[in-house]
């Protein structure tokens, strides 16, 4: 997508998705299991936090396109009690400024994730320079 | 032993070993199901992998080591990438603890990872914090 036609203060365009993850009876991390995760005060078995960074990536590639493969950053906080199967769960990303710089434009954004409640599940900050 | 114990007993710096992984076109396939990454020009008209594919391995290398961890949550997640996944690529990830802290009465470690390409370059660097839960 041209980000030229983004600017601070707007969003970029969101990514939903319906979070899911294969829950192994099995799993060597268990609080990917219902019964576990229950026993630690959460809804279900959590969708693993790399599963949920991914959906993010998937939003920043379809805006960065190929220079967000070699200069993207990306840091997130994972808050919230995560997601669990069948969350419908929206990736967000607003742009907080575009700096110039020598060889283009850095944009920085605010990012958040948030479930079908409200509740934000992820947070922090991207950086592309385009 | 507890986990405060096991915990304690973590020394920074601890190597997590390096870990390889082959972006042949099933392996990329079947993480772009499991993920529902819905753009499939990135690998069948550029050949590249989705950035961040291998990332799900490195909390694998942390439950390889530590053997008596039962559970682990992330709390943080930082990435930066430079060079593309590139298709069909043998890549390598290495990994060590940087960090521990107790905060509220939980358990932090903070590791940091390399992923390199064949040619020994860094395409990723990542620094994770997770939380020893049992």
């Amino acid at each position: 997508m041209n980000t030229k036609t983004i600017p601070v203060g707007q969003e970029i365009p969101l990514s939903t998705k319906t979070a899911f993850t294969p829950i192994e009876q099995d799993a060597r991390n268990p609080i990917h299991t219902d019964d576990y995760a229950q026993k630690q005060g959460l809804r279900g078995a959590l969708v693993p936090g790399s599963t949920l960074l991914s959906y993010m990536l998937e939003m920043l590639y379809n805006t960065f396109g190929e220079r967000w493969l070699t200069g993207g950053k990306i840091k997130v906080n994972f808050i919230g009690g995560g997601a669990v199967n069948g969350d419908h769960i929206t990736a967000h990303g607003l742009v907080k400024s575009i700096e110039k710089e020598e060889t283009g434009e850095r944009f920085t954004l605010d990012l958040w994730m948030e479930n079908e409640g409200g509740v934000k599940i992820m947070v922090g900050e991207a950086t592309c320079l385009v | 032993m507890s986990l405060e114990s096991d915990f304690e007993a973590i020394p920074i710096g601890f190597d997590l070993g390096e870990w390889e992984m082959v972006l042949d076109e099933e392996t990329v396939h079947a993480y772009g199901e499991r993920m529902q990454w819905q753009n499939r020009d990135l690998s069948e008209k550029l050949g590249f992998a989705p950035p961040g594919i291998s990332i799900n391995m490195h909390p694998r290398m942390q439950f390889a080591k530590f053997t008596s961890l039962k559970s682990a949550i992330w709390a943080k997640s930082e990435h930066e990438f430079l060079k593309p996944f590139k298709m069909g690529a043998k890549i390598r990830i290495r990994g060590r603890i940087v960090d521990k802290y107790i905060k509220r009465g939980r358990f932090y470690k903070v590791a940091e990872f390399e992923t390199l390409d064949e040619k020994g370059e860094v395409i990723m660097r990542s620094r994770e914090t997770g939380i020893n839960v049992e």
